[in-house]
């Protein structure tokens, strides 16, 4: 495989864990912690997804299953599928899904600013992941990614985003995103692996990331992305009406 | 240069939020946190997720089990296409935490694992370990199917059997017991205070006639009804406790206000218009598909597996697809580049779509000669094809003729026949050298037309594609062409596209033929698959390839029982012949046989949306008592709100038992609530639609416990147990101790319900080759140890352990070997496609004595006495149609599972910038949108992707109940929630047939089905 492509977008290297990523030694307060784990990272394994979207259908199972799968709170996501019309010169209106979610930067803008070493990237297999004992809920992280990906979690008032499905991949599962993914868009595995599903999938086709101009060099890859999407990951919002108490319909006049 | 101007907008569908967080608590001053600021989760790196359902170890590949947690393959029931899932049960909170795929089925799985493959191999399957480090045989649930699981624990389920307290639909309710409500529904009484009402042990008496002076509507126990939502995989012991038992004629289920019209032009064209099979393209080897009325991984039925296959096709593969649609949608992929396109059409003009192409390929010889000419299965045997067709049959034409519309046969000819005449023994003609011939098993001529002389003197005949011909011709491309909106060049694109694979092309429809014109539209779509022949071939259209059923299997037979019931009589949704009826009679002998008194339907199958025309008008017949399993037609009928303060006078309708697990629009104006199972609580069987080429059948079982409340004996209640309870009150036959005979002859009982599906499970597990014992270990990985006790109680020494095999691999499924024989199916239609259909072109309209056409034709949309829809609602006051699309997320009935709601919380009404331009529209704004039949409120979202005139409202809101309005049970009221009645409803819009005497819902004049698509509309902007 092309080991260089993951760095293709050129001048910033990948980052390797320093010591804000460390989590040796982290310490908390002692009284007051969330069961413990281990951040061990798996074996040998640099984990990214590439997402074909050519076959997003737009179905929402990933949105839905990450929902479920890690008690998302009601008013944030992990990751979703932003839906979009496309209108080109001379061309049929078109339909863009593009699943989102943290992009598990090499170069991860959110993990420098953390003041209290709380965000940090897993070595080796390279999740960034969010400690929720150390986090304090600043949310200077969430300003920090260029990608919209973080949150705060109202309920435990921590900075919060998806983990790659840290639990699962751990135990040899796939993501729940993926594991549930109808059109087989998202695609996870060891970019490191040249074997692997994504390596090949890297190999054969042409890919972009997110805001390459933000040299994060992330770990989640595009098939398919067109360059009008390629900043868009806010997109417009769309409109979501305000709620109405009275019902809305009623029966008129027989004509 | 060229100047690009891209615009991209965040459409109106799902996602497309401004940021992944609503929003963000202040930033500063937490720095010192000594404790949590907020709620404590479970783990400080994966917050409250749960511990995985198994690991595998990476070393050694050892698969273990969570203890805590059961993994089941079972059955979802989130929307029609019912799919085997997988699903993961908190063990000790009997709470289902989530669903994934079950890798043996085909409905979420492709390729999927061959059935012998053992249970732990499944799970490695879809872990890191599986094939293409588990991507190969990846299992899915869609997004409502992974939501739904949240309706097992919506607190607004009702648990209790409820009897209602004040007049129909005051919300008022009390609970009573499962034995009160047994005894008050079979011995009626005075129940409400407001009179006597007759009970079910009354109304079933199967001698007194409804009506003496009309003996052919059959006994008094037609007079009670049940309306099914769809065959959720419980649908046999309702139809054998109803008709059987019960004996009334009068069941039905949703399809006359769903797809009604789509599956009837399919039936006309399959010969069939009880059963209407139809046939879906062959998704992996087709090299082009027209999707017409239907959305592929949009909306659909079989969804997930139809969006699995266009998704690979569309990239990986060589496939293109055009998706002919009012509304752009999820169907379409920008990324797919022109492996998918979008045509828009105008509401309901689909038939002219389909006659223009048909007229392009009659005129440019690219109609599959070689297959149409053969007139019989032998002929076409001979000739090397997979199916055949009566294109080569004669058809009577002359109008006078006492069969003018039927084909010429043999005994007409004066030829000898085998029994009676018109029997399936007298030959149907062809046109020979010497005259017409009896079909035999060589090609004939494809057109002619001519005189031939009968017994009865000279008849003008004329081949079945001659007809079909002419109709085509009838139109010029232009004409079809500002008919259906669409461009003649992209018309004559599609129909050379269409024609330019071989068999390996396929026309696929569905709801989307619900208008005026559905029956025709459909017919004519379907007509293209047969005019290239490509039924039964691999890459054309495939028929579903079956299942192992429960009912008739080799070890039980569920299917029938001593003393069982043969229903007698007219069904309720006229769907017979008018000329039958004792109506027809008096008005003939007096003159004037036409008009009928209102509509009826020959051509069509029961049809529940005709029921309530009956029911309010006494017309043929009313009903004494309806019982409404999972349904909701106050909902889901287009113009029902017209009919409903009839429907809650007791005085019309003394009677309403609605079975539910929640109070919907239908059951909010029941007189009782029967409280039912959820998803993953109950138990049954059910086989695709369509879509799959192998036999499949998928179990659903109780893979946890059930919430509702207990009868005496400690059975949950749900509609299985009150049906049995009430039949054995009733003492009807085919129920109690002596109910299900075995092969031997042995009879067994059926008390509960898992006497009736633990036998089903005997039968799907042994027709054929029988399955293999599951082992206890494949009961402990399963899960279906916690149903040991029932298997071995229920089910003899040698059977239990076959039946646990097809519950822990969540049903029998043949495998995807069995696809194909070289180049054809494996699993065939074997009767012929209808090039012209006799029933339909030989049935006079009851409403004004006219004949229709035999063949597919494009039909502006009329109301029952043919009057033109655009006479009485002119264009030039009703200048836009209006459309309904599935959602890809909510249905009718799941907008209690919330996680769907935050996705997409409502559904606003959608157009295209011609209309807002006209309009001075912008999204946002709100508006005042109205048909003759209603109106309603909305805001707007303008699109690019929409058809000129179009406005389009997703379904699944705009629910006035589902928690939309209090309900007080006893003393305690469910407080609405307004985000569960969100949005607008657009059945709201359904009108009446103005010109039907007795009032109706407009309606497809041969399908019968309900009109909500192309409906006439204006709009306002409001402040």
């Amino acid at each position: 495989m092309d080991k260089n492509r993951r760095g293709f977008l050129g001048s910033v290297g990948r980052v390797t864990i320093g010591a804000t990523a460390s989590v040796a030694g982290l310490s908390a307060s002692e009284d007051a912690q969330a069961a413990r784990q281990p951040v061990k990272g798996a074996e040998g394994k640099h984990w990214g997804m590439v997402v074909d979207l050519r076959k997003c259908i737009g179905c929402q199972a990933c949105t839905v299953a990450c929902v479920m799968e890690n008690d998302v709170p009601e008013d944030a996501f992990r990751t979703h599928v932003s839906v979009y019309e496309v209108v080109k010169d001379r061309r049929d209106p078109a339909m863009v899904m593009l699943p989102r979610l943290c992009n598990h930067c090499d170069n991860p803008p959110c993990v420098p600013v953390c003041p209290v070493e709380a965000t940090f990237k897993v070595e080796g297999s390279g999740e960034v992941l969010v400690d929720a004992d150390r986090c304090v809920g600043c949310a200077y992280c969430v300003q920090a990614c260029p990608y919209d990906a973080r949150f705060i979690n109202h309920e435990t008032q921590t900075a919060d985003k998806c983990t790659f499905c840290f639990h699962r991949t751990q135990a040899g599962l796939l993501p729940a995103c993926v594991e549930t993914c109808v059109g087989g868009a998202r695609n996870f595995g060891d970019l490191d692996d040249p074997e692997s599903e994504v390596s090949q999938m890297l190999a054969k086709h042409e890919v972009s990331v997110l805001r390459p101009e933000m040299h994060t060099n992330p770990n989640v890859y595009y098939i398919g992305l067109d360059d009008v999407l390629n900043g868009r990951v806010a997109g417009e919002a769309a409109y979501r009406p305000p709620l109405t108490t009275e019902a809305q319909g009623h029966a008129g006049e027989d004509a | 240069m060229t100047k690009r101007r891209d615009i991209l907008k965040g459409a109106a569908a799902a996602g497309g939020l401004a940021s992944f967080a609503v929003g963000y608590a202040p930033t500063l001053g937490k720095i010192a946190k000594g404790h949590w600021s907020g709620d404590k989760p479970e783990r400080n790196i994966t917050g409250n997720a749960p511990e995985p359902e198994y690991s595998i170890d990476p070393e050694t590949g050892e698969l273990k089990l969570n203890p805590d947690q059961a993994l089941s393959y079972t059955m979802c029931i989130g929307c029609t296409t019912m799919c085997g899932v997988r699903v993961k049960v908190d063990k000790k909170n009997n709470q289902v935490l989530r669903v994934a795929g079950n890798p043996y089925s085909p409905l979420s799985t492709d390729p999927f694992l061959p059935y012998d493959t053992p249970l732990r191999e499944s799970y490695r399957a879809m872990a890191q370990a599986g094939a293409k480090d588990g991507l190969q045989f990846r299992s899915t649930a869609c997004g409502r199917g992974n939501a739904v699981l949240q309706q097992l624990t919506n607190p607004r389920r009702v648990l209790q059997p409820l009897k209602r307290v004040g007049p129909r639909g005051s919300g008022k309710w009390q609970t009573i017991s499962f034995e009160q409500l047994v005894e008050e529904v079979v011995e009626g009484g005075d129940l409400f205070g407001e009179g006597r009402v007759a009970g079910l042990r009354e109304i079933r008496d199967l001698q007194t006639p409804i009506d003496p002076e009309a003996p052919e509507l059959g006994p008094r126990a037609n007079r009670l009804a049940m309306l099914s939502s769809v065959n959720d995989g419980r649908d046999v012991l309702p139809i054998r406790w109803l008709k059987q038992a019960f004996g009334s004629t009068n069941y039905a289920r949703h399809g006359s206000y769903c797809g009604g019209s789509y599956r009837s032009g399919s039936g006309a064209m399959f010969g069939d218009h009880k059963a209407m099979p139809h046939a879906k393209p062959d998704f992996h080897e087709a090299e082009f598909i027209l999707f017409v009325g239907t959305a592929p991984g949009n909306a659909g039925n079989p969804f997930k597996r139809i969006g699995t296959l266009i998704a690979h096709a569309r990239s990986d593969g060589n496939q293109k697809y055009v998706v002919v649609d009012p509304v752009l949608n999820n169907a379409q992929s920008g990324p797919s580049g022109d492996s998918s396109r979008w045509v828009p059409i105008k509401p309901g003009t689909d038939g002219a779509l389909a006659m223009a192409m048909m007229n392009w390929m009659f005129s440019h010889d690219r109609i599959n000669f070689h297959y149409l000419t053969n007139p019989s299965a032998t002929a076409a045997q001979a000739a090397g094809e997979s199916s055949w067709s009566n294109a080569t049959h004669l058809v009577i034409v002359d109008e006078d003729h006492p069969r003018s519309g039927r084909f010429l046969r043999a005994s007409d000819m004066g030829l000898a026949i085998d029994g009676e005449a018109y029997g399936d023994g007298d030959p149907y003609m062809v046109a020979g050298k010497g005259g017409p011939a009896p079909v035999g098993d060589i090609a004939a001529p494809l057109f002619y037309e001519g005189q031939v002389e009968t017994l009865n003197g000279t008849v003008q005949v004329k081949t079945a594609l001659t007809l079909l011909r002419e109709e085509a011709l009838s139109k010029t491309l232009e004409e079809y062409s500002t008919d259906c909106g669409i461009p003649v060049s992209k018309l004559v694109w599609l129909a050379d596209e269409f024609t330019s694979h071989g068999r390996k092309a396929a026309v696929s429809s569905h709801g989307g033929m619900m208008s005026g014109s559905g029956f025709y539209n459909a017919y004519s779509l379907m007509m293209l698959n047969t005019l290239i022949g490509n039924l039964n071939c691999k890459g054309g259209t495939l028929y579903a390839g079956g299942w192992f059923p429960d009912n008739k299997g080799p070890a039980y037979n569920l299917a029938s029982f001593p003393g069982a019931v043969k229903p007698k009589g007219f069904p309720l949704g006229r769907n017979v012949p008018y000329e039958k009826s004792s109506e027809f009679k008096a008005k003939k002998a007096a003159g004037k046989p036409y008009p009928a008194d209102g509509p009826w339907y020959p051509n069509a199958p029961g049809l529940a949306t005709e029921w309530f025309s009956s029911i309010v008008n006494g017309y043929p017949y009313g009903l004494e008592a309806l019982i409404l399993r999972n349904a909701n037609p106050v909902y889901g009928i287009p113009g029902m709100a017209h009919l409903v303060d009839k429907l809650k006078d007791p005085s019309v309708l003394p009677l309403i038992i609605s079975i539910d697990p929640f109070i919907n629009e239908s059951s909010a104006i029941a007189d009782y609530i029967v409280p039912d199972s959820v998803m993953y609580e109950s138990w049954g069987f059910a086989k695709p639609w369509n879509g799959v080429p192998t036999k499949v059948t998928t179990a659903r079982w109780p893979v946890v416990e059930p919430r509702m409340a207990r009868n005496a004996e400690g059975v949950p209640i749900d509609v299985d147990m009150f049906l049995i309870a009430t039949a054995k009150r009733m003492g009807l036959p085919g129920f109690g101790d002596e109910a299900i005979a075995d092969a031997d002859g042995a009879m067994h009982p059926l008390n509960r319900p898992e006497d009736w599906y633990l036998r089903g499970a005997v039968n799907v597990a042994t027709q054929g080759t029988p399955v293999s014992d599951a082992s206890d270990d494949d009961l402990a990985v399963s899960g279906v140890a916690r149903i040991r006790p029932q298997l071995e109680a229920v089910l003899k020494p040698d059977e239990w352990r076959k039946a646990a095999t097809v519950f822990a691999k969540g049903g029998r499924y043949e495998d995807m070997d069995q696809s194909y024989k070289g180049d054809s199916a494996r699993h065939t239609f074997d009767k012929p496609m209808l090039v012209y259909n006799e029933n339909i072109g030989s049935f006079r309209r009851a409403t004004n004595g006219k004949r229709m056409p035999g063949t597919p034709a494009w039909l502006p949309a009329e109301f029952a006495d043919g009057t033109p829809v655009s006479e009485v609602y002119p264009e030039s006051e009703w200048p836009l149609r209006v459309i309904s699309f599935k959602s890809p997320l909510q249905n009718s009935y799941s907008v209690g599972a919330k996680a769907l709601l935050r996705i997409m919380a409502t559904n606003p009404v959608i157009l295209g910038k011609d209309v807002a331009e006209a309009e001075g529209l912008a999204t946002g704004d709100r508006v005042r949108l109205s048909t003759p039949g209603g109106s309603l409120e909305s805001v707007v979202v303008v699109r690019e992707g929409v058809a000129p005139g179009t406005v389009a409202i997703e379904h699944g809101f705009g629910h006035r109940s589902f928690g939309a309005a209090d309900i007080t049970i006893d003393e305690e009221t469910w407080v609405a929630d307004e985000r569960l009645g969100s949005g607008v409803c657009q059945n709201d819009l359904g009108m009446l047939d103005p010109t039907r005497d007795k009032a109706g819902v407009w309606v497809d004049p041969v399908s019968g089905a309900a009109v909500r698509q192309g409906l006439p509309a204006r709009l306002e902007k409001i402040a």
